[in-house]
């Protein structure tokens, strides 16, 4: 079987032709799949269904009353909460944020780090830590430890430089929440990108060295296109789970305006006091809806993901 | 091909060379320091830990002391750690054995939809968990499972098997197409494939992939506190039950988060160069 | 090589699902003879305490073991309200205060412990301090047996209103409080540290008594006790808003807007603030030997403008699930924690000694000896405040609801609670303007009830 000699881009194998052969040939090709496609399945649209289900009831645990189907009632409560739509905005904030200067640091450590110099394990050993820890303690000692107005380490730089201390998580609530963020995910940044880094062929730097370009136009050039589809993976994952953020929220400032986000937001209206689970599902069945529309937007941006796959 | 080594060029490069790697080590200080503070606060009393920034102090152990002795029926550091230990294991075991095949059929040999069942697999992350754990805990009361290590072991599989998914997939299409079709041709079944091929080429992003998914399921906190909270809870619990809302906390806390963490930070450690090696290799052309 | 990788993901796929099937199933796990109980208890120095007695003062005697679920107050009520709510049957025993039991017990959700208590006579039922005991009833009924009380007084630096020159009136109000704070407050002393961390149990509590005895309330009342409307947009709540706001930022502690219990603990004993007000069981950790402050402190009652007392009243007290199967085991286990007896012993066996036993349940309590000695200080302020809180009529008009001082006995108030004092953190850390906080909180407010 001769073909075209491609570079090292997967090539998809195509079907065979003819009826019965495809057939047989497609459920191949299926059955690996199936075991983790029906979990998933399972698992996750079972509960999304009864979450559809309480949405379109009004469904209170305390006090205690019948559910009864309001059809679609909660909604447009929804489209009247403006404290929603405050969440929203937060979530925004700290989403784009510490993603964009996540991967910003993260790349710049990278490029640090990409060359070698003593004691370099070490350093991207030290590096790494911020993401390994839980984020209940992320949130705890930043609080405590770092920002805390009097007892704070940051404070107590701050006075010793002569100014006057500042109250981190009091006056800038979504500022205190983003920086812990940064400092958490900028190790998984930097670990994407010093594997595009070191993916990197060299060949084509060194040709662009010889022709006498400028080092930092085969940065610019060279460097940062190769590392483009990294960046996207870097900033899907990363988004994907910053918009879930909890924990920090929860143990840094119990919520409050300028730092609840949407499952904040969310858990305040269910198990959070509220106890209004039918509520509570609408708000999140919308959210599903509209990280669906945004993905489904973003990932046709992201063409450097998913290129090359094309169809021999 | 630089090899105009003359002497200016090699002085010029090590000196950039020193730059960076001074600039490097002054990064790497800065973002470990709030972890370095922890660690120390974790040899403190709580007089000195809640008191204003201290670099000297007379060191005990007694913090790690008190969080570790097991007392009466409270959540003890064994039990959690226990816990921990095998709902992570077998969840990341799980998703492993899930996901390889799964991976296969979007990458080697690819069903006709792959880019839709990949949105799918990302498409189920949407869904809050805060939204979800109640629907969760349901179906988890009706089945029994509550307070099992079962229930968290299946729930941290479907946290983790999309990522799982995304990443192996990536890497297993960076795998040089004529060694599969050679294996192919000479009649290798798709475990043959998977065995003589695949796995031990993809084997630095298969660890990869299992160290993402050891460190999102052993910090897992909301899904574990809402289900588990009297069997079967999980070292995040363990480590938050020292944080007391009448009475100072912050060395007992950080002395347990330190114990907490060390067994994947060490994981982290150990295995972050087979981790870089590993996306180097695939992750996403 | 092959085969190896092959063998070891099926190997590793049963080794998970067996490990899996190993895990233990909800109730059950081994007990000791007499079977076992799970209770949950909120993360306080006195429940750890009981905690760890309980082996040797409890399982030993009676051969039913405890398995403890210690979670933070938040993390509790969430998972003990869907507990009793949805019928979770994960516990025995559940520990709530005066806010929930009327409700739970209105709805069915916990047992009546009138027979219980009535049967056991070494609990001695009728030692409970009549204030606490009420508060923990409906209809006479009681749905739970207290472990901690507190109410909330003034603490305060007596060294440093003498240097200052001032004296602390007997029965102060907030008029006179207030102006003591502002004349002694410096850049390295704070006047006074008040709560002013979001939470309906942490600024709601304390700035609800200063709301009450400023002649404001939540709500109205209609008169069957049901709400009517939301008074957040009357000028006697906003008065009592601003007198808090404004006497924080004039002299009250750093970093306000997050601090609760324990950020004004640690400041009051560090030397950073002159006086406090909150919790009674505060004094014990002042009074405590390894305390800066120790033995230079008064304590005096929770200051007033419009009532005549206007502390609060809450306690921490163990109910029994109407769906636990265990209900006798669980008495048991409560007449053990909530007993005279347990008082008495636990004096010796505690790490803090006699004036770390749990506060505020009983008489009793307050006439052992070595109590009244470890605990001379505040022992009789704390009775005081308690036998005083107001819990019937906390202010100057009805309320609606089941008693409560610095809550609303209906079930909304939690999340209306945690709303709006989310928005007075605000104010108190200067984001947003006291005007905006409010009519927030008055949407909020107004969607409960008529």
């Amino acid at each position: 079987m001769t073909t075209t000699v491609r570079p090292r881009i997967g090539r998809v194998i195509p079907p065979k032709a003819g009826r019965d052969s495809l057939l047989s040939e497609s459920w191949r090709r299926r059955l690996p799949l199936l075991p983790a496609l029906l979990f998933m399945i399972l698992l996750t649209q079972v509960p999304f269904v009864m979450s559809v289900y309480y949405s379109l009831t009004d469904w209170k645990i305390v006090p205690p009353g019948p559910r009864e189907y309001v059809g679609l009632d909660n909604y447009q409560h929804l489209l009247h909460d403006h404290f929603f739509g405050s969440a929203i905005w937060v979530s925004i904030q700290l989403t784009v944020f510490p993603v964009i200067v996540s991967l910003v640091l993260g790349t710049a450590i990278a490029v640090l780090l990409d060359r070698k110099f003593f004691g370099r394990g070490v350093v991207r050993t030290m590096l790494i830590t911020p993401f390994l820890l839980t984020p209940v303690v992320i949130g705890l000692i930043w609080k405590n430890q770092m920002f805390h107005g009097l007892y704070g380490v940051i404070n107590w730089v701050i006075e010793k430089l002569g100014g006057t201390p500042v109250e981190f998580v009091s006056e800038h609530p979504t500022l205190s929440i983003a920086i812990t963020l940064v400092w958490q995910w900028t190790p998984f940044m930097m670990l994407i990108m010093l594997a595009g880094l070191q993916s990197m062929p060299q060949d084509v730097v060194e040709a662009a060295k010889v022709d006498g370009a400028a080092p930092f136009g085969i940065f610019r050039q060279l460097t940062l296109g190769h590392l483009r589809p990294y960046m996207e993976l870097g900033v899907l994952l990363g988004s994907i789970y910053l918009i879930q953020l909890y924990d920090q929220i929860a143990v840094m400032t119990g919520g409050g305006p300028g730092s609840t986000n949407v499952p904040y937001y969310v858990y305040q209206r269910s198990i959070g006091g509220g106890w209004e689970f039918g509520q509570a599902s609408s708000y999140s069945i919308v959210v599903v809806i509209a990280s669906i529309v945004i993905a489904t937007f973003a990932l046709r941006v992201l063409s450097g993901l998913l290129k090359g796959e094309a169809a021999a | 091909m630089s090899a105009e080594a003359g002497p200016t060029a090699v002085g010029e490069r090590r000196w950039v060379n020193r730059v960076f790697g001074g600039l490097a080590w002054i990064v790497g200080l800065l973002m470990f320091f709030p972890v370095f503070w922890m660690v120390l606060n974790s040899f403190k009393t709580e007089a000195d830990a809640n008191a204003s920034p201290k670099l000297f102090f007379t060191p005990t152990l007694d913090e790690y002391r008190t969080v570790t002795e097991s007392a009466g029926g409270l959540l003890s550091f064994s039990e959690a750690f226990t816990n921990s230990i095998v709902i992570v294991v077998a969840s990341t075991l799980i998703v492993l054995a899930l996901a390889i095949p799964a991976a296969y059929a979007l990458a080697v040999r690819p069903v006709l939809k792959w880019r839709d069942v990949l949105f799918f697999f990302i498409s189920t992350k949407f869904l809050p968990v805060v939204a979800a754990i109640l629907p969760v805990w349901i179906l988890a009361r009706e089945l029994g499972l509550l307070n099992s290590r079962l229930v968290l072991i299946i729930l941290y599989t479907a946290i983790n098997l999309p990522l799982a998914v995304w990443m192996l997939r990536s890497f297993f299409a960076e795998i040089p197409r004529e060694l599969i079709e050679a294996a192919e041709i000479d009649g290798a079944s798709l475990r043959g494939q998977l065995t003589s091929i695949i796995l031990p080429m993809a084997a630095p992003g298969i660890a990869a992939t299992a160290l993402l998914c050891v460190i999102f399921a052993w910090n897992e906190f909301f899904y574990a506190v809402q289900l588990n909270p009297v069997e079967g809870s999980t070292m995040p619990i363990w480590v938050t039950t020292n944080v007391s809302t009448r009475g100072d906390f912050l060395a007992k806390l950080s002395a347990a988060s330190v114990l907490a963490c060390i067994p994947v930070v060490l994981a982290g450690w150990i295995a972050q160069k087979r981790m870089i090696r590993g996306l180097a290799m695939g992750a996403i052309k | 090589m092959r085969r190896t990788v092959g063998a070891t993901l099926i190997a590793a796929l049963f080794v998970g699902l067996g490990v899996a099937g190993c895990g233990d199933d909800d109730d059950s796990g081994g007990g000791g003879s007499g079977g076992s109980i799970n209770v949950a208890m909120v993360d306080n120095p006195q429940m750890k305490d009981i905690a760890k007695l309980t082996p040797s003062l409890f399982t030993k005697k009676s051969g039913i073991k405890v398995n403890y679920t210690v979670l933070d107050e938040g993390t509790l009520r969430e998972v003990t309200t869907r507990d009793v709510a949805a019928g979770g049957r994960q516990f025995d025993v559940v520990m709530i205060g005066p806010f929930e039991a009327p409700q739970f017990g209105q709805n069915g959700f916990i047992t009546d412990l009138t027979k219980f208590s009535a049967s056991d006579s070494a609990y001695q039922v009728d030692d409970i301090i009549p204030a606490v005991r009420n508060a923990l009833s409906l209809d006479g009924k009681l749905y739970a047996a207290p472990f901690y009380g507190e109410s909330s007084f003034l603490m305060y630096r007596k060294d440093v209103l003498q240097k200052a020159g001032l004296t602390m009136p007997a029965q102060p109000t907030w008029a006179q409080v207030a102006d003591i704070a502002r004349k002694v407050n410096t850049p390295e002393m704070a006047g006074i540290c008040l709560r002013g961390k979001p939470g309906w149990g942490d600024l709601g509590a304390s700035f609800t008594t200063v709301l009450n005895t400023m002649g404001g309330t939540w709500w109205s009342a209609k008169p069957d006790g049901s709400v009517d409307t939301a008074m957040v947009d009357q000028p006697e709540f906003k008065n009592a808003l601003q007198f808090y706001v404004d006497l924080i930022k004039d002299a009250g502690e750093k970093d306000a807007a997050g601090a609760s219990f324990n950020e004004c603990l640690s400041q009051y004993k560090d030397g950073k603030v002159a006086m406090w007000y909150d919790a009674t069981v505060a004094a014990g950790l002042l009074e405590a030997d390894d305390s800066a402050v120790k033995g230079k402190n008064g304590y005096a009652p929770a200051p007033v403008d419009k009532t005549q007392a206007s502390g609060w009243l809450w306690s921490w007290a163990l109910a029994i699930p109407s769906t636990s199967t265990q209900a006798d085991k669980a008495w048991k286990f409560i007449s053990f924690a909530t007993g005279p007896q347990y008082l008495k012993e636990a004096g010796t066996k505690v790490p803090g000694g006699w004036a770390a036993i749990p506060p505020g349940t009983r008489k009793s309590t307050y006439q052992i000896p070595q109590y009244k000695k470890a605990a001379a200080a505040f022992a009789q302020p704390t009775l005081d405040s308690i036998s005083a809180a107001p819990i019937d009529n906390p202010g100057t008009t009805k309320r609606p609801g089941l008693p409560g001082v610095q809550y609303v006995g209906i079930p909304e108030f939690q999340d209306v609670g945690n709303q709006c004092t989310q928005q007075f953190s605000a104010v108190i850390a200067g984001r947003t303007p006291i005007d905006t906080a409010l009519s927030n909180c008055q949407d909020v407010a107004s969607g409960v009830g008529g």
